[in-house]
């Protein structure tokens, strides 16, 4: 009896293991899916980008309010980049993401380039 | 007219003594307090100075810190290292009051103040304009300079000090101002009655060695009724009258200490004012044993002829005075008015009576307390309101033959 307890917790544990490490994986396919492809081409690294961000919108919660805002209306009077820019790669279009996918792919954006990590 | 001013200082009864208390502790907590909201006021002007002279000096490290953010900004992530100086120490934190980084040497932070002190430290807070590294706050932290606090502390204290000093000798002045009238009062009430003892003292010496000499044997009973009505009169005034001399002359002379014989002396005493005691129908009952006390004699004959004087003035008609003598005490009880509880601490008081429909200065207990206190003595009272008082001294080993 107790070794079949042991077995149905031994058994769910390894499930729910693997179902979080799937979601975190899902979560970084969505960002290396959806954005680096676009932005490995263009002279804006996506760390430059989020230092431009962070630079105009203090703390974890606006910053990624702020950039999913833009991400699903973006618009030149919205965008953080500079004016040389938009004139030579206008403004990128709406995203097709849905809100959560795009909340999980801002969440690894934020890990990914946070100052507090590489601070010393 | 000097003696009388040293005597009249003392003359303060112990309610305006406590009157006087009362007001120096008043005028004292009062001094006290404007001086400590004066001293706060100074204390504060002192570290809204220091405050200030810190300001310019941690603007100036914040102006250098913020152009240092820029530039890590800037050169992020190549560079990663945060800005120190070995001056001071800094914190940033973003828009959601989140550590981004810190160097401070503790972590409690107030946002809602541009400059305080805590801990012997000194920090600012400045907002930047540009979030640099997402920082919305620079802190900037040094350690205090505790001179200033040690010097404006020896100020305050120093200044507060002769302050208090000045005040002290203005209370006294004014303490002097105030007395002054009832000074005034006293010694006009001790010149009256100096002076009035001067002129008592031959006409009641004649009428009292007259009415001696007078010959009841061939007098007839009325007359002699009306001769005992004036040797009670008389000897109530010479009775008043030893007790004046006392309080006038005889108060600041040399003690003549020697053997004094209490039983014949009471026994002599009680006979002086049987007259006045039979004149109200009062009975004495002696209860006396052998007693000798090594005092002045004037003195205890002023104690004892005091006591007995009071126990027939308040006495009722009637009524007897029991007085006893042991060795080493002596009490007089009698079957009187009594006293009120609250009241008899203050019998001894000088011009109290206990009651105003007699007569008397109020002068005999308080002459009767500065024996005691001379010779110390110990006198205690126990009253029962219209039951009687019991007056009881105890004298003191040494003061009595042991033999």
């Amino acid at each position: 009896m107790i070794s079949k307890i042991v077995f149905v917790v031994f058994l769910t544990l390894s499930l729910t293991g693997k179902e979080f490490e799937q979601k975190l994986e899902n979560k970084h396919n969505i960002y290396t899916q959806h954005c680096i492809p676009c932005h490995e081409h263009l002279p804006y690294s996506l760390e430059k980008i989020y230092m431009l961000y962070l630079k105009i919108f203090s703390g974890e919660l606006t910053f990624k309010a702020s950039l999913k805002a833009f991400l699903k209306e973006p618009m030149e009077e919205t965008s953080v980049m500079p004016d040389e820019w938009i004139e030579n790669f206008s403004v990128k279009e709406k995203t097709i993401l849905t809100d959560k996918e795009l909340d999980e792919a801002i969440d690894s954006y934020w890990e990914l380039y946070d100052v507090r990590n590489k601070l010393h | 007219m000097s003696v009388s001013k040293n005597k009249a200082t003392n003359l303060l009864r112990s309610s305006e003594k406590s009157s006087l208390k009362r007001f120096l502790v008043l005028y004292f907590i009062l001094v006290v307090m404007i001086l400590s909201l004066l001293g706060t006021f100074y204390y504060q002007s002192k570290e809204k100075l220091m405050y200030s002279n810190q300001r310019t000096i941690l603007s100036d490290y914040a102006h250098e810190q913020i152009q240092e953010l820029r530039r890590l900004h800037r050169d992020f992530p190549q560079k990663t290292e945060y800005p120190r100086s070995p001056e001071f120490r800094s914190a940033i934190y973003d828009i959601e009051r989140s550590k981004i980084f810190s160097t401070l040497t503790n972590p409690v932070l107030r946002f809602d103040k541009e400059l305080y002190r805590k801990n012997n430290l000194i920090r600012f807070m400045v907002y930047l304009d540009d979030y640099y590294l997402g920082a919305k706050y620079l802190f900037i932290e040094i350690d205090e300079d505790k001179e200033w606090y040690s010097n404006v502390m020896i100020e305050i204290f120093t200044l507060g000090t002769i302050i208090l000093i000045v005040f002290a000798i203005f209370g006294l002045f004014f303490v002097n101002l105030f007395l002054r009238p009832m000074k005034n009062s006293m010694i006009l009430l001790d010149d009256f009655i100096k002076d009035t003892t001067h002129e008592l003292n031959t006409p009641i010496s004649a009428i009292l060695a007259n009415v001696e000499m007078m010959d009841l044997d061939i007098m007839a009973e009325k007359n002699r009724k009306k001769l005992a009505r004036i040797n009670i009169a008389a000897k109530t005034v010479s009775h008043l009258y030893q007790d004046l001399t006392y309080l006038t002359l005889d108060h600041n002379r040399k003690s003549n200490d020697e053997w004094i014989d209490l039983k014949t002396l009471i026994d002599d005493r009680v006979e002086y004012f049987a007259i006045l005691a039979g004149s109200k129908k009062v009975t004495f009952e002696l209860d006396l044993n052998y007693s000798t006390i090594f005092i002045d004699g004037i003195k205890i004959a002023r104690v004892i002829d005091n006591l007995i004087s009071n126990a027939i003035k308040y006495n009722k008609r009637g009524g007897n005075i029991e007085i006893t003598l042991r060795k080493d005490y002596f009490m007089v009880k009698d079957s009187g008015i009594g006293i009120e509880a609250e009241k008899v601490d203050d019998i001894f008081e000088r011009y109290t009576r206990f009651n105003s429909s007699e007569g008397g200065f109020g002068i005999g207990l308080n002459i009767v307390k500065s024996i005691i206190e001379e010779y110390s003595l110990k006198i205690s009272v126990s009253s029962i309101l219209r039951e009687g008082t019991t007056i009881r001294i105890d004298f003191l080993k040494g003061t009595v033959d042991d033999k």
